[in-house]
């Protein structure tokens, strides 16, 4: 498990798949092999109000750890993560009179998955209940550990294949952590921040 | 010593002539008379041939006495330690042993000869190979140039390499093999020494196996293991293994910029989707493996 940067790609005038195709192209051309495809969701759950004041809870699933449940729990203070076996799911489901999820947030980011050297990258079309919101584009440097010390490199390498649309900042669950192991759960809290900013997006109106 | 031996060998030489001619003058007595002698004064021709044998015996004589008297005598025993009780070995297949030693005495004796002469000629021609910065007149008294050492002098410097560099911590978790871990935020390298020398290394990720014999499921690691081999190979030295291991590591450390240091000629991060992996061997700067 490496650094990863997730950072969102505009797909401007173009359609998802269109969008994913001139990237894929461009990823091709540089020397990369795809590897698969690849899934990550998230599912969101509140509190009901007799449970006190009212907490979050956000269970992600990564194709890349597979037999992992991430979850995250905010209280309004703080957020908690967790990550357990996939037996967390049934909890969850023994727990619906508890915690209840609406269906329309379920979000997801699938697409196809690229090796190249030793990065891997995933062009992940983005859906919220079915809709689709936009493009996120998951680089990961699998030798290095530390975010502030293979930040530059990773900016080169965005910048190299997604040109000016890469990002010239670490993502900001980052940006106090860059001197941390980097850990799987990291990538989560990466996915719920822009999976919470499309939730809130108005619908793109594209189909998939 | 080598008039002696030229004085022992004629010695010899004149002990085996006078055994030879002896030899001979107890033939003539034991055939007696032979047809050869003739009829006519068979008895006069038989002693005057006998008469000339003796005088040849009898100068032989001189001759062993005169290369006796210029031998000096050796000044007492010699002392040849426990090897003295092979020859009382009665054992048939072990009586030869004592002929093996010897030449193999006489091997290494060569084996020492030819060595000295041979580092004679090294020291003359030095390569200065490795960093004079760490060669201060008070370290090279201590510095030993042998590197078949016990264990505790390798683990002695490694802790002292180890309190040199604060940012990364070396382990050895071996108590009989100290084959040290250096594991830092960059990478981890597993090092197999032999006495003094650096045998192997490997350098791995983070959160990989401290296994010596599998490589690196990375390229960028795979590629340091590499050049980590051409350094361990461009730093040794048989004459100084201390200072040669002293100088791998300050090499090796400069590692800890692998993926935030861009290369020095192309000023780029990635080539070939890999970071700057080659450090100079002297000056530490990083290059990419085309760069370089
Ligand atoms: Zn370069």
């Amino acid at each position: 498990m490496g650094v990863t940067i997730l950072t969102q790609f505009p797909t401007e005038n173009r359609t998802g798949p269109q969008t994913i195709d001139v990237l894929s192209k461009r990823i091709m051309a540089l020397g990369a092999v795809q590897q698969g495809q690849f899934l990550v969701d998230c599912e969101t759950y509140t509190s009901v109000p007799q449970l006190g004041p009212q907490r979050t809870v956000h269970v992600l699933h990564n194709s890349e750890q597979p037999a992992t449940v991430f979850s995250l729990l905010e209280t309004g203070s703080k957020t908690i993560p967790l990550a357990t076996d996939g037996l967390f799911d049934l909890l969850m489901m023994k727990m619906s009179s508890f915690y209840t999820s609406k269906k329309q947030t379920k979000a997801e980011s699938k697409g196809p998955r690229y090796e190249i050297g030793d990065f891997c990258v995933k062009l992940g079309t983005v859906t919220v209940s079915s809709n689709f919101k936009g493009i996120l584009v998951e680089v990961e440097y699998k030798p290095c550990v530390v975010p502030a010390m293979c930040w530059d490199l990773l900016k080169e390498f965005l910048q190299g294949f997604l040109g000016l649309s890469g990002p010239t900042n670490p993502p900001t669950y980052l940006q106090n952590r860059m001197q941390e192991i980097y850990s799987p759960i990291d990538t989560i809290h990466q996915y719920l921040e822009h999976f919470t900013l499309f939730r809130k997006s108005p619908g793109i109106g594209m189909r998939p | 010593m080598e008039r002696d031996l030229e004085q022992l060998n004629s010695a010899l030489n004149s002990v085996k002539i006078l055994r030879s001619n002896v030899r001979r003058v107890f033939e003539s007595v034991s055939n007696g008379l032979r047809a050869d002698h003739g009829d006519d004064g068979k008895e006069s021709k038989y002693i005057l041939e006998l008469q000339e044998l003796l005088t040849t015996v009898n100068n032989n004589l001189r001759d062993v006495e005169n290369s006796m008297s210029n031998l000096t005598p050796p000044p007492g025993p010699f002392s040849l330690g426990n090897t003295t009780y092979l020859s009382q070995e009665t054992t048939q297949e072990r009586q030869a042993l004592y002929g093996q030693l010897v030449n193999t005495y006489k091997w290494t004796d060569k084996i020492r000869e030819y060595s000295a002469l041979a580092g004679n000629i090294l020291a003359a021609n030095s390569f200065n190979k490795t960093y004079k910065t760490f060669s201060t007149t008070k370290r090279r008294k201590t510095q030993t140039s042998n590197h078949n050492v016990p264990p505790e002098v390798i683990e002695n410097l490694i802790t002292s390499i180890d309190r040199l560099f604060p940012d990364v911590t070396i382990t050895t978790n071996s108590p009989f093999v100290p084959n040290p871990v250096i594991q830092g935020r960059v990478l981890k390298a597993i090092i197999a020494f032999k006495g003094l020398m650096i045998e192997w290394v490997v350098v791995k990720a983070h959160a990989e196996s401290n296994d010596l014999w599998t490589e690196s499921r990375y390229k960028v690691f795979r590629k340091v293991t590499e050049n980590c081999h051409a350094a361990m190979c461009h730093f040794y030295s048989p004459m100084m293994p201390e200072l040669a291991v002293r100088s791998f590591l300050h090499w090796f450390h400069s590692y800890n910029t692998l993926f935030s240091a861009p290369c020095k000629r192309c000023a780029n991060h990635l080539h070939n989707n890999l970071p700057p992996t080659w450090r100079d061997l002297r000056n530490l700067e990083p290059y990419h493996e085309e760069c370089k």
